[in-house]
């Protein structure tokens, strides 16, 4: 038996989730689908910074709405998801980095984000755990980090409340386009049947967009992360380095999370199914490096999640080309920090409000197609 | 973990890795030396013998020799591991465990620094864990294991308290019970939730052993001789003290293993040694994603292994009770053989050869103990509301069941709704318990059948690295900044 | 109940080890939390989110209850042995 909504969103993480939302919201009638549970692959297992300083430029504007939006999140979504507001300090131990660090701080200025840069002492300030030997540090007033964890429980009460027919665990095999718009195909069976279409899959908007015989390559990263036991407290900011490679942060209950995207072991399939030891003791060395009171801890807990990344590295969002009221909506860096904001302007976009649906189109990105097997078979 | 810093990782390799140096990988180890593969033997504890055959420390010995038969078995094993060529790694933490193209790759803290160890084949022989059923007050100061009793009792010759009631379920009752005797310390009760019955059933695969019934006769004939009350078909129900246990409550038990609210009774005691029944340790076969299926009466979750020993994964062995709880005598006779199905394949690999299929039966003694010792669904369901499921992290069962309610339907998002499990034990006291909740609601029953199908459905916490929690000031070492092997700069 | 839960062995090698200062005799061999059960010291800190008392419970190394701050560092005192001189500090923060 077949349901008839007016949207239909594959994939259950926050750009999936948001965009549902917020076309439920705009009195769609909609169903979302996620083959586990919602937002437990990279929504619910990244490090839930939101930082302009590991952000690309392109997507500066973005992020910084996403970060108001994280701020306001228990007005609008019911749950503050355990945001926190903090300075962010990216900083630099050589003379190399500080060099890459004033360069990229201008340029993320430039787009609109508050980024100056401190003296080590006016770091110290801001940062009083942070390690004497820095140079120099950008420091951000717009930083901050939620507790990624709780997102998926935050946004299943949201979309229920909003009327999203949200369907958990319910993997999907293929879709089909037909004249009257797109047909959902799970265990064998079709389950639901709309105009439109929403592809937000993650590292999955590759198989996804084949299902419609569209080509556009993802590259899967395997982005390890480690939580040390709750210690008392020995920062108060979020610290990465000049080179992004570090993402550094305490919770108010203690536990100290190391991120930064070193790369870990799997791929798509399979996964993140082991870690690198020599890339954890290096994420952990340059964490302790920047600070130092953190080697007293203890590690209880690390594992990887999977980030999507387009060929240059921009998001995927936008029309799906070829097929009318099909949408993607993926490979967005930092998503955790923009994704809000971006997810929000798409299903503005879909609903016919706002600049439209053409946020990041992904015509750039195409490879010749790949033959379409819904319509072969 | 005594680990000073150390700057560089310490890397060797051999035919087959043991991870656990108890009854087990121990004996494996042995065989495996004799059949001329080269072994490495890794355990936490600084000498070989798990937790059962654990070494006394020379310096506590006293003038009569320990003459008990752990003892000697484990000085026996010590010996032969002494008199071989085994690589053994003592006081080390295992913390990654992972394949690697050689095979395995084992990373672990030892006492100068990291150190990894490459093996074509491992034997997972971690031993197990035990599980007790939470009431209000498990928590307190002066609660704690029949496990961590044997540990005190036998390798550091101290008594858990002045007034000890010894409770739960299975063989480590009446053995601690009559240890505590023996060393002169006073048992107020013995609260067991088996009933003679119950025992009598066993008794069958008892005289399967004599030599362990008659060791069991005896502890039972101290504990009678001390007029030690025994409480038949009786749980603990709660412990109570303000800073330190003072008193505890008991409550008979009724068929289905659940205490009934009537018959009452508080006792005094400053000491609460209580087990509910041991966990495989299935940390490392979760990591590697090998195969498990759950049996109940083996301890819950165990890898699935065929005769031999093997996993689902090439390479990948488990031996004694990590592949499920059979105890010490079976757990031995499976070093041995797991130790010679590692040897075997190893020869059949070299000579290209088909690998041989090799089977085993259960042993009765082993299993009937571990039945009467298997959790009790309708013992879980009674667990009140307030009652703290999570010691880590205070999480309560009136916080789990609003996670269900919630819409949490599998362990790892009832983790992520309510932080059970997050905590240092890496949710190892909790996560049986937590998967038994769930299972009691999703299956609106509490008999064993519909709980174990439910159980296999809903799965355990995904095992993640460190295995244990490792101090972050050892594993980084001494290091200069200029040699963190930092990626390229994301793009921009 | 000054008397120790000790049950054997001598005395011939007795160290001292400071617990929040206080000397306290243990026995070469045995683990912090043997000899803190053995003196009847059994709080040993509170939980981090309800500063509920614990204690030793499971003594093999795998419940976390029994760490403190040892010669400064976190230690699960079930898996460190005593030794002379040794400075434990319980129910440190957090």
């Amino acid at each position: 038996m077949t349901a008839d909504y007016d949207a239909i969103v594959i994939g259950g993480g926050l750009l999936g989730a948001t965009a549902a939302l917020f076309l439920a919201r705009g009195g769609m009638r909609v169903a979302l689908f996620e083959r586990g549970p919602l937002c437990r692959e990279a929504s619910g297992t990244n490090a839930g910074t939101l930082t302009m300083q590991m952000t690309r430029v392109a997507l500066i504007p973005f992020a910084l709405e996403g970060h108001a939006m994280w701020q306001s999140a228990r007005d609008w979504l019911g749950h503050d998801v355990g945001m926190v507001t903090c300075d962010g300090l990216s900083l630099a131990f050589t003379e190399q980095e500080a060099d890459l660090l004033s360069d990229r701080a201008a340029k993320r200025r430039a787009a609109g984000a508050p980024i100056t840069l401190l003296s080590p002492a006016e770091a110290q300030k801001v940062e009083p755990g942070v390690s004497p030997d820095i140079l120099l540090a950008g420091h951000c007033p717009v930083d901050g980090f939620t507790e990624a964890y709780s997102t998926g429980k935050a946004f299943r009460v949201a979309l229920l409340q909003a009327g999203v027919a949200v369907r958990e665990h319910t993997p999907v095999d293929r879709v089909e386009h037909e004249d009257a718009g797109y047909s959902v195909v799970s265990d064998g069976k079709a389950m639901a049947r709309a105009r439109r279409l929403v592809l937000a899959g993650g590292v999955w908007i590759e198989p996804m967009l084949a299902w419609l015989g569209v080509r556009l390559p993802i590259k899967t990263l395997i982005n390890q992360l480690a939580i040390t036991e709750r210690v008392a407290p020995i920062m108060r900011s979020v610290v990465g380095i000049a080179s992004g490679l570090l993402s550094l942060k305490q919770y108010p209950n203690g536990t100290v999370l190391i991120g930064g995207g070193w790369q870990g072991i799997g791929n798509r399939a399979e996964g993140g199914y082991a870690l690198s030891p020599e890339a954890l003791i290096g994420n952990v060395r340059l964490a302790c490096h920047a600070i130092p009171a953190l080697r007293g801890a203890r590690l209880v807990r690390a594992w990887a999640g999977l980030e999507a990344e387009t060929d240059d590295a921009l998001p995927a969002v936008g029309p799906v080309p070829g097929h009318a009221d099909a949408y993607v909506c993926g490979s967005v860096h930092s998503g955790y920090t923009s994704g809000l904001a971006i997810a929000r302007h798409l299903a503005a976009g879909i609903l016919g409000e706002g600049a439209g649906p053409e946020l990041f189109p992904i015509d750039r990105l195409l490879r010749q197609s790949a033959p379409n097997p819904t319509r072969e078979t | 973990m005594n680990a000073p810093i150390a700057s560089t990782t310490a890397a060797s390799s051999a035919d087959v890795a043991i991870i656990g140096a108890g009854p087990a990988g121990g004996t494996a180890a042995v065989t495996l030396r004799s059949r001329g593969l080269s072994v490495t033997l890794v355990d936490e504890a600084p000498l070989p013998g798990g937790q059962v055959w654990r070494a006394l420390p020379q310096t506590l010995k006293s003038g009569a020799a320990d003459r008990s038969p752990d003892r000697i078995d484990g000085d026996k094993l010590r010996g032969a591991l002494a008199n071989s060529d085994v690589d053994w790694r003592g006081d080390r933490r295992v913390w990654s465990v992972m394949r690697d193209p050689q095979g395995f790759r084992i990373d672990a803290l030892g006492p100068s620094g990291t150190e990894t160890i490459r093996a074509r084949s491992l034997i997972v022989a971690s031993g197990t864990h035990e599980r007790t059923v939470p009431f209000p007050g498990w928590t307190l100061p002066g609660v704690m294991g029949l496990a961590a009793a044997t540990i005190l009792l036998k390798s550091q010759h101290v008594l858990p308290g002045q007034r000890v009631v010894v409770a739960g379920a299975g063989p480590l009752l009446a053995a601690v019970a009559a240890g505590i005797l023996k060393a002169g310390g006073e048992v107020a009760a013995v609260i067991d939730q088996n009933g003679a019955l119950d025992w009598l059933g066993a008794s069958g695969a008892m005289l399967s052993r004599p030599a362990l019934a008659i060791r069991g006769a005896g502890w039972v004939r101290r504990i009678v001789g001390a007029r030690t009350p025994v409480y038949r078909r009786h749980c603990v129900v709660a412990a109570q003290g303000e800073t330190d246990l003072a008193s505890i409550t008991i409550a008979p038990v009724g068929a289905n293993g659940a205490p009934r609210p009537e018959g009452r009774k508080d006792l005094t005691a400053d000491s609460l040694v209580i087990g509910n029944g041991l966990v495989p340790g299935t940390e490392i076969t979760r990591l590697l994603r090998a195969e498990h299926r759950f049996d109940r009466d083996l301890g819950g979750w165990c890898p699935v292994l065929d005769g031999g020993g093997r996993t689902t994964i090439e390479g990948l062995y488990v031996a004694g009770d990590g592949g499920g709880v059979l105890g010490v005598d079976a757990a031995r006779a499976g070093g041995r053989h797991v130790g010679e199905t590692v040897a075997d394949d190893a020869r059949a690999v070299a000579n290209r050869s088909e690998r041989r299929p090799t089977s085993r039966r259960r042993p009765r003694f082993g299993a009937a103990m571990a039945h009467l010792a298997r959790l009790r669904p309708a013992h879980v369901a009674s667990i009140p509301a307030e009652t703290v499921i999570c010691r880590c992290e205070d999480v309560t069962r009136a916080e789990i069941d609003r996670a269900i309610d919630e819409g949490a339907d599998e362990v790892n998002q009832i983790k992520h709704f309510t932080r059970c499990g997050m905590g240092p034990c890496q949710g190892r006291f909790c996560g049986d318990i937590v998967a038994e909740l769930l299972a009691l609601r999703q299956a609106g029953a509490d008999d064993e059948t519909t709980i174990d199908r439910a159980r296999a459905r809903i799965g355990s916490w995904t095992a993640r690295v460190p295995i244990r929690p490792v101090p972050l000031d050892s594993l980084i070492g001494d290091f200069d900044y200029a040699d963190i092997p930092v990626p390229p700069p994301a793009p921009l | 109940m000054s008397e120790s839960l000790r049950f054997s062995g001598g005395t011939s090698h007795e160290v001292t080890v400071h617990i929040d200062g206080e000397p306290m005799r243990c026995r070469l061999g045995e683990t912090v939390a043997s000899a803190l059960i053995a003196n009847r010291v059994r709080l040993l800190r509170h939980s981090p989110r309800d500063r509920r008392p614990r204690g030793a419970f499971c003594m093999m190394g795998v419940c976390q209850e029994c760490v403190a701050w040892v010669d400064g560092a976190w230690r699960q005192t079930c898996q460190t042995s005593v030794v002379d001189g040794m400075a434990v500090e319980l129910d440190r923060t957090p």
